[in-house]
């Protein structure tokens, strides 16, 4: 049974002569631990399939199952605890809590959910350690570089111990360094850490560590890539690469 | 041309064999894997180089039982061919590609969609884009400095590449509308008289 699943998944924003499809019958399956990048030209679908996945925004058609249950069918409460327990959320600007340290903030969803501050800090801590950054726990976001702000956030994402990890551009504001170091941040958190991460992004480059990319154009999928890994350790590929590229 | 100069530069280390030759060649790019060339190619070469004056040969008898074997050493204007190559910039050959002459084969021939191609080459290059960065990844980032600038080029080779594709996808529309490059055929002969009236096109 896939992670997430959605079904004929369409939505359609505004109606008759103006109506814009965003998303139009979009059957995907992810299974658990796997990496999925989406990807396509702006305006493609993409963030609506996104905030669709994560139950931010309702389908005009077709639905998304979690776990083996339709969101549609929940209750706005067993949608909220669902989104709360189950799906972790990564952005492009962190939005961190300025005035809170590193560790309340990423502290912050199971603050709010009531379980002890000491006991919420140590599990923040604990991702916090795992992404380098066990040492600037007390700094506050202005205190900190984008990417490690962004760490902060993705330990924000995973401190409940979601299933499931949706990112947004999650590298769209960072350098091409920080951003790598990111992508192979979410990569570990599936490869590692054994969840499913899906992530919208429009960079090659960071697409790239996916295991499979999903190619969106016009609100459909118009392909799917599964990138295999080979363990190769010699330069042979990228050099015949380069010798096709021209020497 | 590039095999050329580095055999140019092989010889000006010091004189050697065809075969010597080829194995030093081998051992500098890091191997045949890295960059293939064949005895035939070196000794090709050496004949247009000797041909250009740029090397000269001569007999080595061999010892005992071995065969006598041509010797080649680089001459003046070779080294001055060499230190040109050294002075001046290297041209990359990015128009000389091969997805893009697919591209335009498949559309004048109508033989292939070129939404399909298009896709298909982008996959491709996400299959080397990910192996390559596993493969930088496994570099140790102390250790392997020049390993992890090599793959580096290669990884940002591909973006632009991928990105490239994408700017061709979105313009590929334009391209249908436009009519096909033809060859402009040139009539065999004496060209006609113009005649009052024509401009001559």
């Amino acid at each position: 049974m896939p992670l997430i699943e959605t079904q004929n998944l369409t939505k359609i924003y505004g109606s008759g002569s103006t109506a814009v499809i965003a998303l139009d019958h979009v059957n995907l399956k992810v299974n658990q631990g796997e990496f999925v990048a989406v990807m396509g030209p702006s305006g493609c679908g993409k963030s609506t399939l996104l905030h669709l996945l994560g139950g931010l925004d309702n389908p005009s058609e077709g639905q998304v199952v979690i776990e083996g249950a339709s969101i549609a069918k929940m209750s706005d409460d067993a949608l909220t605890e669902m989104r709360r327990r189950k799906i972790g959320f990564v952005f492009q600007f962190y939005n961190l809590i300025p005035v809170l340290s590193a560790v309340e903030n990423a502290a912050l969803p199971v603050t709010l959910d009531g379980i002890k501050p000491t006991e919420s800090r140590a599990r923040a801590a604990e991702w916090l350690k795992r992404f380098g950054l066990g040492d600037r726990q007390n700094n506050r976001p202005d205190q900190l570089s984008g990417g490690q702000q962004q760490r902060v956030a993705i330990s924000r994402a995973l401190v409940a111990e979601p299933a499931l990890i949706l990112a947004d551009e999650p590298t769209g504001n960072l350098d091409t360094r920080s951003g790598d170091e990111i992508a192979g941040l979410l990569r570990d958190v599936s490869k590692k850490f054994g969840r499913t991460v899906i992530m919208v992004t429009h960079d090659p480059r960071i697409a790239a560590y996916a295991d499979r990319i999903v190619f969106l154009k016009d609100g459909k999928v118009i392909d799917e890539t599964l990138l295999e890994t080979r363990k190769v350790k010699n330069i042979e590929l990228v050099t015949d690469k380069m010798n096709e590229i021209g020497d | 041309m590039s095999v050329r100069n580095a055999i140019l530069g092989l010889l000006a280390q010091h004189p050697r064999h065809g075969y010597d030759l080829r194995a030093a060649f081998e051992a500098v790019v890091g191997g045949d894997k890295n960059w293939d060339v064949k005895p035939a190619q070196v000794y090709t070469t050496l004949d247009r180089l000797e041909e250009a004056g740029l090397v000269e040969c001569t007999s080595d008898l061999g010892e005992g039982d071995e065969p006598s074997r041509r010797i080649y050493a680089i001459t003046k204007q070779g080294e001055g061919v060499l230190q040109d190559w050294f002075a001046n910039g290297v041209t990359p050959e990015h128009q000389r590609d091969e997805f893009f002459i697919k591209l335009m084969v498949g559309l004048a021939s109508g033989k292939a969609d070129p939404w399909r191609l298009i896709q298909t080459q982008r996959a491709y290059l996400y299959q080397e884009l990910h192996a390559a960065t596993s493969l930088r990844d496994s570099f140790d980032p102390h250790l392997e400095i020049a390993q992890i600038l090599l793959v580096d080029k290669a990884i940002m080779h591909l973006e632009a590449d991928l990105r490239w594709l994408d700017i061709v996808e979105t313009r590929l529309d334009e391209v249908k509308n436009q009519p096909l490059p033809e060859p402009e055929i040139r009539r065999r002969g004496r060209p006609k008289k113009k005649t009052a009236g024509s401009d001559g096109s």
